[in-house]
């Protein structure tokens, strides 16, 4: 090291040094994860987050009704609410009052009226400032009354969870509590109500068994600690150390008790886009707030009414339309099937440069807006599912997804769903009756999951019981085979009023190797066995199992995908447009039927 | 007057700030990197605090740190140099908040200047001439077709957060446009986080000319004459010269009073710099103001007899300026050159290491600015800038001859230097005339 020796000191001060800076409190603020002094009002620019290592801070309810409600729509209910001390627990009124006049909040929740995108709405807000955000009557009470009212005033509930859980202090009546509000939520959601449930970091306890996991939709912000019993309390029961990340909202997405982790700056955006997709938003011009509303989806009662568009004489002109606008283009697109054999059509079924459901979805519908797992136990990701626009009416989509290359394929198992999937599907398509919006399935698999876990959690009961909601669901379904129809596999997504079929997919009991090996003991006759099984649109359409061949313009790839979606969009229209229109318990009875005749 | 100030920054200008402080009785505290234990202003000033890793993302771009080590030093200002925090509007702000005086203008105007397209609607507005382009940040290369359509080719696309070159491209014609649109936003936006960018008309061939300006707190702006800056290698100066010689004195007179204008528009509080690119018809626009003290602030010291640094801490302490715009006497002619650690061979990347041998140069109208000494290892993570050698002559011609002697006479052993491309750039006759322009590099030494 190399020092160097300067003449330094001995200056003449004139006169004392006066200011001494400091930091003023609350400049700086320190974060929760990385420990690294931040500069308060950057954190707060930056949605109260770290602007070093991305972690969240918690948030006051005041500053969350700012990130996500409009500005001073919000109007609170039920502020004050008389205090009791059950157990008259020592101290307990005079740690109200202390927390009371520091966070000036009336309780550990906030609840009230608010817009958040032009849409009224119920919004709660739980403050851990206050006890932790824990529930005791009060809690209790204000979410009650809020589920109660938004019941009465038929809007939708908007709860930001965050809670240690039922409130110590007041006993068992804290307890009553997580009764209380999961019986206020029933009715919200008997009266076909949306409750959209976000869990903030840390979300445990009562309020998890409570009103937390009842949401049609739940959310949850990244890393957030959700849980029923709390980390230390299971290390100490079963003396282990828990794995990393256990608990947090990625960990409880793939347990499949999220529908989506949202970041805090896409918030406000996801829920003003969930709240279009249940039908709220302008149902008439009146009742949203002027000015308010970011394009306003189609009510929900839209859904059902047959409108223009969607008669034979739609799909005449569209497919004119666009055969002229081809032409143009120096294209001359054929309407019809190329002739192939059935061999040729399984193989082109199982390429790896076929189209996905992912791919149909992206093409054909509008913010999509994915939601996973089971409410079970897993996000199977062979099955994708969510909410989406088709030409401004919502609808739910649900796909079979096999990958591109190996490892999407071992993301996605192949496209062979476990019972997760199976059960995913069938809770989105339960939502999608709820809220009467219709049900597309996209079917591209070799069959449900042949394996060991899949046995275990009940493959053929997570099937069967797919059949038998399915057949009853109050809502048009339409099941489109994109590639491979694998037997009771994709039997699960396709009891439907409608199945269409690619020109090149296939749907059949099994593969035409395990036809050939079962029957002629010799899997080498299989391309001989796919054309006796009649598995290929054409010959499926004759037998009256399919409804509609979709032609692919070639093959189904990349660059056929905008021909194929010219050609789906105006029937898609005519289909909702038709099913649409008819009574709920027509369309099952149409469904019976469809299936009854076979 | 304060008694003690730290210096947020590094290398020589936090050699030069520490130097001014010591002959004003101030004393200093130095804040260093991990890398930069045995740097120069760690070891000079009276006192020094360790910040951090070499990173300056966690080190010298830390304002939080900082502030904690002026607070715990009990340091009434800080001097942000430049580059680093020099133009955070955030930093300046806190400092104020903390009860430390920011050495520049304060927070609003470090971010209204900062913001391209704000400056030039501000200049806009205040009737200052600007270089003919979109008034209205442009979104996407279509647009940006549309909208050079009505300037004229060729046009100049720049990143509204922009510096240093980065985001910034030239284009002759449509496609070449479209290419270099997405190229540069993407440049903009891994670079300054924003890909906000707008388009001027190119100026061929014209000249960087730069107005110093001092304002004190009381009202009183004044300019200290011009820099020419032309000469540059991808929008990085390398040669520096003051007065600017290529335009008439009633040129440069009419360019620092627009300066003045420009810095009164926002009320500039402060040294700062307006730059303007003057074409061959002595025509002059603005491009961009400076909130911060510059590197090549030496030749106008050189020329004015003036010590800017003193200048600004002083203007800081809220002390009135000494001088009026009539006191203000341009003498003689300085050139400064930049020495790099870099080699020009190899496209002019960056050459860490350690210096084994040095002689620097010295004599009548001759001045270095450094911190480097023998046996110091220049570290990877920072600025390549080891030397500024400044000569101070009566005329062009002299310090011309000064600045060649005095680069002969520079040695500096141990890392690869750029000082026989500034050789060259000396002994080219079109420098030598006078007639380098913005392309003079580019154009003629590569």
């Amino acid at each position: 090291m190399s020092v160097l020796h300067f003449r330094k000191g001995n200056y003449i001060s004139l006169s004392r040094g006066e200011r001494r800076p400091n930091v003023p409190d609350g400049l700086f603020v320190k974060c929760p994860s990385c420990r690294e002094a931040l500069y308060k009002e950057d954190v707060a620019a930056n949605h109260y987050s770290c602007y070093k290592c991305g972690a969240y801070f918690r948030v006051s309810a005041g500053n969350r009704l700012r990130m996500v409600v409009d500005r001073k729509s919000f109007r609170a209910w039920d502020e004050e609410l008389a205090q009791e001390n059950p157990l008259s627990y020592p101290g307990y009124e005079e740690k109200l009052r202390e927390l009371k006049s520091r966070t000036h909040l009336p309780e550990a929740v906030v609840t009230g009226s608010a817009l958040i995108g032009g849409i009224p709405a119920a919004v709660g807000v739980c403050d851990t400032r206050f006890l932790m955000g824990s529930m005791g009557r009060q809690v209790g009470e204000k979410i009650t009354r809020a589920f109660e009212r938004a019941t009465a005033e038929r809007k939708p509930v908007i709860l930001f969870c965050a809670s240690g859980g039922a409130r110590m202090q007041e006993g068992l009546a804290s307890l009553m509590q997580m009764a209380k509000t999961a019986a206020a939520v029933k009715r919200h959601s008997e009266a076909g109500l949306l409750y959209i449930s976000v869990l903030t970091d840390p979300t445990t306890g009562g309020v998890t068994a409570s009103f937390a996991m009842l949401g049609d939709v739940i959310l949850a912000e990244p890393g957030a600690l959700i849980g029923f019993a709390g980390p230390r309390v299971i290390e100490q029961t079963i003396g282990q150390k828990l794995p990393e990340g256990f608990q947090r909202a990625e960990f409880l997405q793939e347990c499949g008790f999220v529908d989506a982790i949202v970041r805090r700056e896409e918030l406000k955006e996801t829920l003003v886009k969930l709240l279009r997709l249940h039908g709220y938003g302008k149902t008439d011009a009146g009742q949203a707030a002027p000015g308010q509303a970011e394009k306003p989806g189609k009510p929900a009662e839209d859904i059902r009414k047959a409108d223009s568009a969607g008669t034979a004489e739609d799909i005449r002109k569209a497919d004119s339309a666009w055969t002229a606008e081809a032409r143009r283009g120096g294209r001359l697109p054929s309407y019809e099937p190329e002739p192939r054999d059935a061999w040729e059509r399984v193989k082109l079924s199982r390429m790896g440069s076929r189209l996905t459901s992912l791919d149909y979805i992206g093409e054909l519908f509008q913010e999509f807006l994915e939601l996973h797992g089971d409410r079970g136990s897993k996000d199977d990701e062979a099955v994708v599912g969510g909410l989406a626009f088709f030409e401004g009416r919502p609808v739910t989509v649900i796909g079979v997804q096999k990958g591109k290359n190996t490892k999407e394929n071992i993301r996605r198992n192949f496209g062979m769903p476990s019972p997760e999937g199976y059960r995913k599907a069938l809770r989105l398509m339960k939502e999608a009756e709820k809220f009467g919006r219709p049900v597309i399935c996209f079917v591209d698999t070799p069959g449900a999951y042949c394996g060991l876990e899949a046995e275990e959690r009940g493959q053929g009961e997570a099937i069967a019981r797919n059949l038998m909601e399915m057949s009853a669901l109050r809502v048009p379904v339409l099941s489109i085979f994109i590639g491979e129809g694998g037997s009771g596999g994709a039997l699960a997504l396709a009891v439907a009023n409608q199945v269409w079929m690619l020109e090149n997919a296939t749907y059949s009991i099994l593969s035409p190797e395990g036809f050939a090996s079962i029957l002629w003991k010799d899997s080498r006759r299989a391309r001989e066995a796919a054309g006796f099984m009649g598995m290929t649109a054409d010959a499926l359409k004759k037998a009256g199992f399919v409804e509609e061949v979709i032609p692919e313009f070639g093959t189904a790839k990349a660059e056929t995908l905008p021909d194929i979606a010219k050609y789906l969009r105006p029937r898609l229209a005519a289909f909702l447009a038709q099913y649409g229109s008819m009574e709920p318990e027509a369309l099952a009875e149409q469904r019976y039927e469809r299936f009854r005749r076979m | 007057m304060f008694q003690k100030l730290l210096i947020a920054n590094r290398g020589e200008i936090a050699v030069r700030i520490i130097r001014a402080c010591r002959e004003m009785g101030i004393r200093t505290v130095a804040v260093y990197s991990e890398a930069d234990r045995e740097a120069l202003h760690t070891q000079l000033a009276d006192e020094a605090v360790c910040i951090g890793p070499a990173l300056a993302k966690e080190s010298y771009l830390d304002m939080e740190r900082i502030l904690s080590a002026a607070v715990a030093t009990h340091a009434e200002a800080i001097h942000p140099g430049f580059g680093f925090l020099s133009e955070n509007s955030r930093f300046a702000q806190a400092c104020g908040r903390c009860g430390i005086t920011f050495i520049g203008p304060d927070a609003r105007m470090i971010q209204s200047m900062g913001n391209k397209a704000q400056a030039r609607k501000t200049m806009v507005e205040a009737g200052i001439p600007v270089i003919p382009g979109t008034r209205e940040p442009v979104q996407d290369a279509e647009e940006a077709a549309a909208r050079a359509e009505a300037i004229g080719y060729p046009v100049m696309v720049k990143a509204a957060l922009g510096g240093g070159g980065k985001g910034m491209r030239t284009a002759w014609t449509q496609e070449e446009l479209t290419e270099k649109f997405q190229t540069a936003q993407l440049e903009a936006k891994a670079a300054f986080g924003g890909g906000t960018m707008y388009l001027e008309k190119y100026v061929q061939s014209p000249r960087h000319v730069e107005v110093q300006i001092l304002a004190d707190r009381h009202g009183h702006t004044l300019y200290l004459g011009t820099r020419d800056c032309s000469v540059q290698r991808g929008h990085q100066k390398v040669v520096e010269e003051a007065p600017c010689q290529a335009i008439s004195q009633e040129t440069a007179r009419k360019m620092g009073e627009t300066a003045v204008r420009a810095a009164r528009a926002v009320g500039y509080v402060n040294a700062g710099t307006v730059e303007f690119l003057v074409d061959k018809d002595e025509k002059f626009y603005f491009m961009e103001m400076n909130t911060r003290i510059q590197v090549e602030h030496p030749v106008t010291e050189m020329v004015t007899g003036l010590d800017l640094i003193k200048e600004q801490i002083r203007i800081a302490a809220g002390e009135k300026l000494s001088l009026s715009q009539e006191d203000v006497a341009v003498g003689g002619h300085a050139i400064e050159c930049r020495i790099n650690a870099e080699d020009p061979e190899r496209k002019f990347l960056p050459c860490p290491g350690t210096i084994s041998y040095l002689y620097l140069p010295g004599g009548c109208g001759v001045r270095v600015d450094s911190a480097v000494y023998p046996g110091y290892t220049v570290p990877p993570y920072y600025d390549s800038m080891l030397v500024k050698l400044i000569v101070h002559g009566k005329d062009r011609q002299e310090a011309l001859a000064k600045m060649h002697s005095a680069l002969g006479e520079v040695v500096l052993e141990g890392v690869k230097t750029n000082v026989d491309f500034l050789y060259r750039i000396l002994e080219h006759p079109v420098f030598r005339e006078g007639q380098a322009g913005t392309d003079f590099i580019e154009k003629y030494l590569q």
